[in-house]
């Protein structure tokens, strides 16, 4: 290990949570948040009424990119049943979003105004808005809002040379560059040098659920409430209050149900701010739903990116160095993310491989789009494509075998923890453990890899168009800094554990009931999870970057054990007996040494413990505690993506006949659900690699804005799928050994199946961007 | 006449009278009657997530007395009347209060077939539905057809088709009977007029009074399935003054099976005409389950995919191959036309002022005929088509004695393509004649270009379906001749 991690960087004490399934953990138990979610009970942001509420509607830009002259809203003011309608010049004293992750100084002039003042940058930005008393009234009013946009060219290509965005500001804020080893001399000296361009589709992750914000103000507690919340709610608390001029414990925010995260929802965007001003300002409650094309222009896009990748090897088709120059396509304005993407895609390019040398310049461009974030694996899906590309371009050069050139390069358990002298999302690069060649061998075994060749050649002989692909990814985990829970055993035996999380509908609230449950000796059932509420916890840093299991998970077994502690310890002093002797099962006290026979449920022990009782006088009372688990470094997770595919010679399409995802995550605390983080993220891969693309014509109108057009996968466009999800490498830096399992199903997908069609072809190489469209293989097919 | 609409919500009678008829069934459900367990993720009839079940009465001869189906339906583009003598189905009523989940829903928690839960109550009652619909448990294709409407952003949909696959083997029956008695006993056969908010609705009963009305409303919008119209007033917000709505109108939902044809009345839906054409024309049957979704053809009609004079229907390709006539009705009686000849220009149709479209007629197959129809799109279902071809060869052994054409998705009409008809008939079905009607056919298309495909790959795609339709109707010596059929 080099000495750039060394500082800092340490195992997590113990105790750790013993390997292999537990009672609870590792076992596949169904989720607590199901029963009211198949009944229908669920309570999305649209689900949220409350009385005298007003409907807000946003009139939105039809021109991507002009200089905003006036903006007519007499007719609309004067309809009946419209309360309001504001223009830049209404919340002229409300600044900007800000932002939230990023490093990199000077992108303020690049923030999104709450409305348009003065230029509008994409089709669908903010001009005005309009409450009124119903949503139908809002929106007939909303067409009577009549914007005189003098049209400027639009800005749609971010590789062409920068323009301006304001008089001394360019469209290319910053270039984000990481530099590491003798890159000159690497390429001096190597045997060969493979040479790419590559381009990734603007996609993104368009939910099921659109989103929706609701704001209300209680004046007699002079508290303002925002529901619909999600992903981020003590920041965007802060922020909102900051940027109203409130104190923060005067805002909170709620999250009922969410109907889907996947990065784009919960980031602070103009309409979460509006309602809550407007319902300061107008008294009533205000609810925002976005509609479904107003969701395709309006939320996060993501991904778009084209590189110009070079990569030196040595006469082994060894990596000595690589060096790659890339534009991001960042669209209208900078959001909340800052340079994140850009700033992942540089840092997590090299993957599993061993990189001597490595030089990177991210170009970070706005162009006249929706503005673009983070999408499940953002920067590691583009990065994962274009790094697997090279890898096949290596093998095809040297004439290697294409398993046999990654076996060459892939960092050994032996390197383990590797450090690498890069840095991403603040935190040093250091893999923190892992066996990515037996991971490998283990995939490619259960694919059937070796069969599988001879099964392809003799089905090409037999005239067939298919091929087989591999990918390679390493992902990253585990975002610190910080996470808190708060854990409370009631009088029979029930217990709150309060955390920062949130949840977008992946499984929080099981997976950490069950991880309190193991520590504590209960049922999970007896475990209710708050979590994405800024008023029952201070702190909280949210649902993102693969972080809850890892980051809350172990904030939750710290604070089980120390229950647990406290329990055992009150319970010694009731029992007549030493702590050491007695443990917790299903919920009761027993000796050790005969734990079949209950002696004490844990809720006589937390009456015990109440503040009436004798007990407790003179100390804090209550069966709770609270525990913190910091983290300085990110876990990164690892696999495999392995494909089959059939081509149509006749159409072009590609149809995925088998898939295989294997993916390392140190510990899966519900196995069930970790198989489904894997399978939905796979097929969410599968829409990016072969139908997903927000496509815009010459003047920069949107023309992906329907469920219609923008083509998310089917039930049939799922293969058989195979998962493995392996426990091999867990993690040093926590109590649990957890990774995150959220996207590592997605990171690869474009990069195996693109390596699958063109072995499909016969042609190393052939496939030089996504999503793979059948016109671009029939092109293939025919030259 | 009656100016209310009456149905069952549950097992709850509803009686509605004064609405809005262009409300929607999905904003009733959400608004007024404050449901909000279905969900509303496009209000556009593509992602299933408010999908509700219309239970009704079983009509169909053969059918048990007492016995009810349950077709699944997108609420986001239903207008009220449509529940008129209905039983409306909701995630709601699945669940009797506190008691256990309905199996269908155990299944979705058993199969961790739920992640954030926004798609799942379309997809309980999809899933639902199938269960009461199929004789036994479906296999991947039955149930990717029966799901293929509802979307899912998170679960990579694998978890819901085993829940769907449990769901089925035990499969829970509702008590049919009484429901069925409610529904009698709730009966009005008078014909429906609603009206509010500057729209009046119509529901005539017979084929005479739809006549009447449409000639004294002649530029009223003739409604039958409502899966295009619907989103006229969801999407587009127009404001439809006055709606005939061709529901209740007795008749029409006939499929007339004649010796030389097959009659398909106006309010025919895709999904009833599936299995009549899967015998005698199973690429048609082929084609239409990749059509919309089981939801959308559980309301779309062959009819009103043709009325409406869409460039992207994907059935008039296939009818103009089968040299399928139009049968046009209003006031001046009847007159019926090849399909081709419909169509004149984009959305633009040879409907008359007063005139609906009272039947399609397929003609049966005849001796020595080959039939094939292939969409050509990027997604498997519910997308709209690159390129729709379809194709009727007959052959007299090697000799090709008539061709028809139809091509859809290529420009503002469907198309025959007449030049390449020519070049085939009275050719051999050889490589040289493939040859030249691929050159005919690709100087004959002029396709467009758009963000769907690009004018030039519609053109060669086209082109490689003249060569699919070899490759599936030659093999040399295997075509006997018209005479060897006969005999």
């Amino acid at each position: 290990m080099s000495a750039a991690g060394e500082k800092d960087y340490q195992a997590s004490p113990s105790p750790r949570l013993a390997p292999g399934a537990g009672r609870v953990v590792g076992q596949r138990v169904t989720r607590l948040e199901d029963a009211p979610l198949v009944r229908g009970d669920g309570m999305f942001a649209a689900d949220v009424s409350f009385p005298r509420q007003l409907a807000m509607r946003v009139v939105r830009s039809p021109i991507a990119h002009g200089r905003l002259l006036s903006i007519d809203t007499a007719a609309a003011r004067a309809l009946p049943g419209v309360h309001a309608v504001w223009t830049a010049a209404d919340v002229a004293d409300i600044p900007p979003i800000p932002f939230r992750a990023t490093k990199v100084r000077g992108l303020e002039p690049y923030c999104q105004p709450i409305l348009a003042a003065g230029r509008v940058r994409y089709a669908g930005e903010p001009l005005a808005v309009v409450f009124a008393d119903d949503a139908y009234l809002a929106e007939d009013a909303a067409d009577l809002v009549v914007p005189d946009i003098e049209e400027l060219p639009p800005v749609l290509d971010a590789t062409a040379e920068p323009a301006e965005f304001l008089p001394g500001h360019s469209t290319e804020p910053t270039v984000v560059r990481k530099e590491y080893g003798d890159v000159a001399a690497a390429f001096r000296d190597a045997h060969a040098i493979v040479e790419l361009a590559l381009s990734v589709g603007r996609h993104s992750g368009v939910p099921l659920e659109t989103r929706g914000a609701i704001a209300r103000y209680d004046a007699s507690r002079d508290l303002l409430e925002l529901h619909g919340a999600a992903k981020k709610q003590h920041w965007n608390r802060d922020e909102i209050a900051r940027l109203l001029g409130r104190p923060p414990a005067g805002v909170h925010l709620f999250e009922g149900h969410v109907g889907g995260g996947f990065g784009v929802r919960g980031e602070l965007y103009p309409e979460d701010l509006l309602v809550c001003l407007a319902a300061l300002r107008l008294r009533r409650p205000v609810k925002w739903i976005e509609d479904r094309r107003e969701h395709m222009v309006a939320t996060n896009h993501s991904r778009q990116q084209h590189h110009r990748i070079r990569a030196a090897v040595d006469g082994q088709g060894r990596l000595l160095a690589i060096d790659d120059v890339f534009f991001h396509d960042q669209g209208g304005y900078v959001r909340t993310h800052g340079a994140r993407v850009v700033d992942l895609a540089a840092g997590m390019l090299p993957g599993p491989y061993r990189l001597p040398a490595y030089r990177v310049a991210g170009h970070f461009r706005l162009t006249n789009k929706t503005p673009a974030a983070t999408y499940r694996a953002p920067g590691r899906f583009e990065t994962t494509f274009v790094r697997e590309r090279v890898m096949d371009a290596i093998a095809a050069r040297l004439g290697l075998d294409r398993v046999e050139v990654r076996r060459r390069n892939l960092v050994t358990p032996a390197e383990m923890p590797h450090a690498r002298p890069l840095d991403t999302l603040g935190t040093a690069v250091v893999l923190d453990s892992g066996d990515y060649p037996g991971l490998l061998d283990t995939a490619l075994d259960r694919f059937g890899w070796t069969a599988l060749q001879a099964d392809l050649a003799r089905r090409r002989g037999a005239g067939e168009c298919v091929g087989a692909g591999i990918g390679f990814f390493v992902e990253k985990s585990g975002l610190g800094p910080s996470d808190g829970v708060r854990i409370a055993v009631d009088k029979t035996g029930g217990v709150e554990l309060i955390s920062g999380a949130a949840s977008v509908g992946q499984g929080v609230e099981t997976v950490l009931a069950q991880i309190c449950a193991e520590a504590l000796g209960i049922d999970y059932r007896r475990v209710r999870v708050v979590r994405g509420r800024t008023d029952r916890i201070e702190f909280g840093n949210g649902a993102h970057a693969s972080r809850v299991t890892v980051m809350s998970g172990s904030a939750t077994y710290r604070a089980a054990l120390a229950v647990r502690a406290m329990a055992l310890e009150t319970a010694a002093g009731l029992l007549q007996a030493a702590a050491s002797e007695l443990s917790i099962v299903d919920g009761h006290v027993v000796r050790l040494a005969d734990p079949g026979a209950p002696l004490m449920p844990l809720g006589e022990v937390a009456r015990h413990m109440g503040p009436d009782s004798a007990l407790m006088v003179g100390r804090t009372p209550g069966l709770s505690a609270e525990r913190w688990f910091h983290s300085a470094h990110m876990t990164y997770p690892y696999g495999v993506h392995l494909a089959v595919v059939r081509i149509d010679r006749g159409t072009g399409e590609v149809r995925v006949e088998r898939y295989l995802v294997a993916n390392d995550i140190g510990r899966a605390i519900n196995p069930m659900l970790v198989e489904g983080q894997l399978a939905g993220g796979f097929v969410q891969g599968l829409g990016g690699a072969l139908f997903e693309e927000f496509r815009y014509d010459e003047t920069g109108q949107p023309l992906s804005t329907t469920f219609a057009d923008y083509l998310i996968p089917t039930l049939a466009e799922v293969p058989p799928l195979d998962l493995i999800v392996s426990e091999q490498a867990p993690s040093p830096l926590n109590p649990l050994g957890v990774k995150g399992a959220g996207e590592g199903g997605t990171n690869g997908v474009g990069a195996a199946i693109a390596s699958a069609v063109d072995d499909a072809l016969r042609r190393p190489g052939a496939v030089v961007s996504l999503p793979i469209l059948p016109r671009t293989v029939h092109a293939l097919l025919r030259t | 006449m009656r100016d209310s609409i009456a149905f069952l919500l549950g097992d709850t009678p509803r009686t509605l009278r004064g609405v809005d008829p262009t409300m929607t069934v999905l904003e009733y459900l959400r608004g007024p009657e404050r449901r909000c367990g279905t969900k509303e993720g496009c209000a556009e009839g593509d992602c299933g997530a408010c999908t509700v079940v219309l239970g009704r009465p079983r009509a169909d001869p053969g059918a048990a007395p007492g016995t009810m189906t349950y077709e699944p339906v997108n609420s986001c583009i239903l207008f009220l009347h449509a529940l008129d003598g209905c039983q409306l189905l909701t995630v709601e009523d699945l669940h009797v209060h506190g008691a256990k989940l309905h199996p269908v829903q155990q299944a979705m928690v058993d199969h961790h077939a739920s992640q954030c839960g926004f798609c799942t109550p379309g997809f309980v009652m999809s899933v639902f539905a199938l269960t009461q619909s199929a004789a036994s448990v479906p296999d991947r294709a039955g149930i990717n057809t029966a799901l293929a409407g509802n979307l899912c952003r998170c679960t990579g949909y694998l978890p819901i088709v085993a829940a769907a696959k449990a769901a089925c083997a035990a499969p829970v029956s509702r008590d049919d009977a009484t429901t069925v008695q409610r529904l009698r006993a709730m009966r009005d056969p008078a014909p429906v007029r609603l009206a509010a908010a500057g729209t009046t609705l119509f529901v005539p009963t017979g084929v005479d009074d739809l006549v009447r009305l449409l000639a004294a409303h002649p530029d009223a919008t003739i409604l039958a399935g409502g899966t295009d119209v619907g989103l006229w007033v969801t999407k587009q917000h127009r404001r439809l003054p006055v709606i005939v709505s061709l529901e209740a109108v007795e008749g029409l939902d006939r499929i007339v099976l004649c010796e030389d044809r097959i009659e398909i009345g106006a309010r025919v839906t895709l999904e009833a005409l599936l299995p009549v054409l899967a015998g005698p024309y199973p690429a048609f049957a082929a084609m239409l389950r990749r059509f919309g979704s089981r939801q959308v053809r559980m309301r779309a009609t062959l009819c009103g995919n043709v009325a409406n004079g869409s460039p992207i229907g994907d059935t008039p390709p296939a009818l103009i191959a089968l040299g399928a006539e139009v049968r046009l009705r209003g006031a001046g009686g009847a007159r019926t036309m090849p399909v081709e000849d419909f169509f004149l220009g984009y959305r633009q149709t040879a409907l008359a002022l007063g005139e609906f479209v009272e039947r399609i007629d397929i003609p049966r197959p005849r001796m020595g005929e080959r039939f094939h129809v292939w969409k050509v799109s990027k997604r498997f279902e519910q997308d709209i088509s690159a390129v729709c071809g379809a194709f009727r060869l007959t052959l007299d052994g090697a000799t090709i004695a008539e061709a028809r054409i139809g091509f859809g998705g290529i420009a503002a009409i469907p198309f025959r393509a007449r030049a390449t008809e020519a070049t085939l008939t009275g050719g051999l079905w050889h490589e040289a004649t493939l040859a030249s009607s691929r050159e005919t056919l690709a100087r004959e298309l002029t396709p467009i270009s758009d963000m769907r495909a690009s004018a030039d790959y519609r053109r060669i795609v086209a082109c490689n379906l003249l060569t699919k339709l070899h490759a599936e109707t030659w093999s040399p010596g295997a075509t006997p001749a018209l005479a060897e059929i006969a005999a």
